[in-house]
């Protein structure tokens, strides 16, 4: 069972989305329904299953959807059709108190603009969430500290987030959603607002501590690259629709049409490819050398380059699952 | 009318065609038109009597009814009562408590209050405020003032921020409430004892009750506002994390909002301020009734000792409540160098010193503090009482100490103000009063001074113009300039109303009354205008000029509307003129502000293209400022008008004719129908020149393309 799955999610934008929604022509283009009805398409029949522990990235431009999507989730904002499960519950028909009970303990959310409270110290940040959970002052100021420590920012408990730089505001907003160990985090492009440097540092920093809590997490980027480096599978939108969803080998080394590619354009290929997304199926043919299917391509060019024959490719039981040889690589690189 | 309408409707079809002028020959040939018509039909000359709707009669017979019913009638025995006794309730405990305090621990504890708001200056600043009170031998009637303004102040918040809370959560409620708000902001003050004086009668509870309704707007409002504001990315991450509506609006809505409910608590303070003083006109006392009667028996000198005390009172309440709205949030200490003096000083010795000495004090105050609290640690341990010690550890020393003083004090007989330390200053002003009025009416008998310059005004300028509006002008014709000049601002449907609206002050029977005041705010307008403009733009021009204005403006709009009057009567006795100058001072202050503002507004790289085609100042001016700022200076001259309005009452109180002298007189000789007329007809009026000089406001605005 996945932690969460999503099934057949709409969302529709305007003061009449349920008449919009029934008497859509199902292949009706954004800019049409917009034309004709005044409503907008923001999220268009997506469907996805989201793994226990997995990073699940969801990358697209601005206005493709993606922050919609996530907040349909939670029923931050309600989906105009389809079902939300999570942990096989239908979120979408539970009433008011259920929801704030799925709020308060197992989904958490960080934000793009941090949503920090201003009028509160940081420790109180943090806390804001077992406070509205109900939990006792010394308790729930104790987990802060905790998590404050985690994300190392121990020694600013009393400073206000506006005494903060962007990148600590964040760690802020990264632990208060850490603060009620929640089963599921929702970022909504949590290092979109960060410099460049800080953005790599907090990817980082959330992959370390991702090793360590194994949270499920849904996360928002426009950054193909970031989704790349902590996606365990991404989901590519467009439009309100899903047009790809894979894992980054999976992406990079087969993108679905011109619209991915262009993504992929700029990708360092030879770091993300692996053996497993470039090889060619196993056919028989037998090879003397193997490699392991998780080897990215910068690792197999020195292989290649000194051997000319085929190498075998194998899994983690050892099975061989596929071949590639000198041209399979270069072919590989040349393209995109 | 019918035709007049038909014609309106007309010149809106044609509007846009080729001809500009249309609309002023309309003009002119509408006039010539009317005074024809009047000529042939003589009697049209005046409002005609037989057309008066007797408001008067009913009004009063209804007086007359709730008197006889007062007693035994549902609505009294069960709403008004009840409500008045609450009131009364709260106002009692507080004035009992205020006027047995004794003094110097009113002082302290106001000290105490401004230092926690705003530090030493502030806590020295209001402590000096309540100190004149005493010395002018006025403490009893300002703690009564103070009582009623705290009560007051209390009660319009406890109702005024839940229902802002309200609208801010409900678009319909807020949809129901700004057409009332934006109504009761552009009534005078005293519209709202009419009828509270109607239902209540004359004591201080209905003064209470007029004072609640004047000063809710602002409080509901900036609540509104406040909440609204709060940034959405806040409310979303609260939500995000499931917080209860009551744990979003405690917990964030309200913390993020205060900085803005607190400018709005300012506000109200200030509106109650300015109306508990005009409230001593139905009996609310305090200050306001020494200024009242002192002005009666023409007591220059203690009127402006009443009036010097409103004024130490509205600055310590201002700047106290201001103080509330820019609290910072801040996590390191905010004294960080100097208390009293700045830290740029620091390089004089004697500053050092001083701030040496007053550390030693705070610090000599807190280890007093510390030892009262061991104290009190032995005898309360536990529970809330001891939480609430450990918490506010100096405000509890504090209390304590001001308690045991206060009973002391009393038992001692020390409680009251020391006679010993009566400043008189109404014998030197009266002394000055009588000397300005021996040698200032006419200097050397040359015809100039203010005997001079009064009867000019009266006799030049207000008679004759009251005379031609009210006697020689058809009221038709006033009427369809009215029309006419709706109609340019804000289309037929505008014209319409006000031709409504003139119709009925005729109906009220006011319409002589009501062009003697249209004569006298005319005059005045024009006056504010024309110091006004040319001060506004000079203070935009010229930053010291700005600096040296902008204190004077904060002052003189602290300052209750009614203070006004005492220094101008000094000069210029009772009636119109004195009327007239205090309303110029007190009205001339936006259109000042507006302008300047106006005109600093304008974009710099505007200012910077215009220089380098060779611009002159006065073509920077003309060409760019003042078309630019214009939309502003209109607002600026529409709440000018609408001050001058508010002051109309006021005016009337020291003989100035027009509608004011009505309704005082109407409230002096218990004719309440007389007095509810004549405060129809003002408040018709205002709003009638309130919509035309807004719509022209919003109107040229536009046309420039900018936003108010």
């Amino acid at each position: 069972m996945s932690k969460v799955e999503l099934h057949h999610i709409w969302k529709i934008f305007g003061p009449n989305p349920q008449y919009v929604m029934e008497s859509l022509e199902k292949s009706a283009s954004r800019a049409d329904v917009l034309s004709q009805t005044g409503h907008v398409l923001a999220v268009r029949d997506v469907s996805l299953a989201v793994g226990e522990g997995e990073i699940f990235v969801v990358m697209g431009l601005s206005g493709s959807g993606k922050s919609t999507l996530v907040r349909c989730l939670s029923r931050l904002i309600e989906p105009t059709a389809g079902k939300v499960l999570i942990n096989g519950e239908d979120v979408t028909a539970m009433d008011e108190a259920a929801l704030r009970e799925l709020r308060r303990h197992k989904v958490s959310m960080v934000f793009q603009r941090f949503g920090l409270f201003p009028h509160r110290r940081v420790v109180d940040n943090v806390a804001y969430g077992l406070e509205v959970q109900g939990v006792e002052t010394a308790v729930r100021l104790a987990k802060a500290e905790q998590v404050l420590q985690l994300v190392g920012l121990n020694g600013w408990e009393h400073h206000f987030p506006h005494e903060l730089s962007g990148g600590m505001q964040q760690r802020v907003g990264l632990a208060r959603a850490l603060a009620v160990d929640p089963e599921i985090m929702l970022c909504d492009e949590p290092f979109s607002a960060l410099d460049p440097l800080i953005r790599r540092d907090m990817q980082n920093e959330l992959l370390h501590l991702q090793q360590t809590l194994h949270k499920t997490i849904i996360f928002i980027t426009h950054d193909f690259l970031e989704a790349l480096k902590l996606g365990d599978r991404i989901a590519i939108m467009k439009d309100g629709e899903i047009v790809q969803l894979g894992t980054p080998e999976e992406i990079v080394a087969r993108p679905v049409n011109d619209y991915v590619r262009e993504f992929t354009r700029d990708v360092p290929r030879a770091k993300v490819l692996t053996a497993a997304a470039v090889m060619n199926p196993a056919d028989g043919a037998t090879a003397e050398q193997s490699v392991t299917a998780e080897t990215t391509l910068e690792a197999l060019i020195p292989r290649v380059l000194s051997y000319d024959g085929l190498l075998a490719v194998l899994d983690e039981a050892g099975t061989v699952i596929g071949s590639l040889d000198r041209r399979t690589v270069l072919l590989a690189l040349a393209e995109g | 009318m019918g035709q007049l309408a038909q014609r309106i409707d007309g010149l809106g079809q044609r509007r846009g065609g080729k001809r500009p002028f249309f609309p002023l020959i309309l003009l002119i040939v509408g006039i010539i038109g009317l005074l024809l018509l009047a000529q042939a039909v003589a009697q049209t000359d005046n409002f005609a009597e037989t057309w008066n709707l007797g408001l008067r009669d009913v009004l009063n017979e209804f007086k007359r009814w709730v008197v006889v019913n007062r007693n035994d009638h549902w609505l009294f025995v069960f709403f008004f009562e009840p409500l008045s006794a609450v009131i009364d309730f709260g106002l009692r405990r507080v004035e009992d408590l205020l006027l047995w305090l004794p003094w110097p621990v009113v002082i302290a504890g106001t000290f105490w209050l401004g230092e926690r708001i705003g530090g030493l200056r502030l806590g020295l600043l209001t402590a000096v405020c309540l100190i004149p009170m005493g010395l002018f031998g006025l403490w009893a009637e300002s703690m009564q003032t103070l009582s009623l303004m705290v009560t007051a102040v209390l009660f319009a918040l406890a109702l005024g921020i839940p229902v802002g809370i309200w609208t801010a959560r409900s678009p319909r409620a807020e949809k129901l409430l700004r057409p009332v708000l934006d109504a009761m902001q552009t009534m005078p003050a005293f519209v709202y004892l009419i009828p509270v004086l109607l239902f209540f009668g004359v004591a201080r509870v209905p003064s209470i009750i007029a004072t609640i309704i004047y000063a809710l707007p602002p409080i509901i409002r900036l609540t509104n506002l406040g909440i609204r504001t709060v940034p959405a990315d806040a409310l979303e991450a609260a939500e995000a994390f499931g917080a209860t509506e009551r744990q979003l609006l405690r917990g964030v809505q309200l913390p993020l909002a205060m900085p803005t409910i607190m400018v709005g608590v300012n506000q109200t303070i200030m509106m109650a301020l300015s109306i508990v003083v005009i409230a001593a006109l139905i009996g609310a006392g305090g200050l306001g009734d020494v200024v009242l009667k002192s002005l009666r028996r023409l007591q220059v000198g203690s009127a402006l000792e009443a009036g010097l005390a409103i004024v130490f009172m509205a600055v310590l309440l201002d700047r106290l409540s201001a103080a509330l709205t820019h609290l910072e949030r801040n996590s390191q200490p905010r004294f960080k160098g100097f208390r009293f003096f700045s830290e740029k000083q620091r390089h004089l010795t004697w500053v050092r010193r001083i701030e040496e000495v007053i550390e030693t004090i705070y610090q000599a105050c807190g280890r007093y503090a510390s030892w009262v609290n061991a104290q009190v640690g032995r005898v309360v341990k536990d529970g809330r009482m001891g939480q609430w010690v450990r918490r506010y550890p100096n405000g509890v020393a504090l209390l304590l100490t001001l308690l045991l003083v206060s009973i002391l004090m009393r038992l001692l007989g020390l409680g009251d103000f020391p006679r010993v330390l009566r400043v008189d200053i109404r014998g030197v002003v009266d002394g000055l009063v009588q000397w300005m009025q021996v040698n200032l009416y006419d200097i050397g008998g040359s015809g100039i001074g203010t005997g001079p310059l009064r009867d000019f005004l009266i006799i030049s300028v207000f008679q004759p113009l009251q005379h031609f509006l009210a006697e020689q002008l058809p009221w038709t014709v006033v009427a369809f300039v009215f029309a006419f000049l709706g109609y340019q601002a804000g289309g037929w449907r505008l014209a319409l109303s006000v031709l409504g609206l003139t119709l009925l002050i005729g109906l009220l029977g006011m319409w002589p009354f009501a062009m003697d005041t249209l004569a006298q705010t005319l005059v005045a307008v024009l006056i504010c205008v024309a110091i006004g403009i040319p001060l506004g733009i000079w203070s935009a021009h010229n930053d010291r000029v700005e600096q040296f204005v902008r204190p004077i403006l904060d002052f003189l709009q602290t300052i209750p509307i009614f203070v006004y009057l005492v220094p101008v009567i000094m000069l210029f006795g009772t009636g119109s003129v004195a009327g007239l100058i205090a309303s110029v001072l007190y009205s001339a202050v936006p259109v000042i502000r507006l302008t300047n503002a106006g005109i600093r507004s304008v974009d710099e790289t505007l200012r910077e293209s215009a220089t380098a085609f060779g611009s002159t100042q006065r073509q920077m001016l003309t060409k760019l400022e003042i078309p630019l700022a214009f939309p502003s200076i209109m607002l600026g001259i529409n709440q000018t008008i609408m001050m001058v309005l508010a002051m109309v009452i006021i005016a009337g109180l020291v003989g100035a004719t027009g509608l004011g002298l009505e309704v005082y007189q109407g409230f002096a000789n218990d004719n309440m129908g007389r007095s509810v007329e004549a405060g129809l007809a003002i408040v018709l009026l205002a709003i009638m020149i309130d919509r035309i000089t807004q719509k022209l406001a919003e109107k040229t605005a536009v046309s420039a393309n900018i936003t108010l």
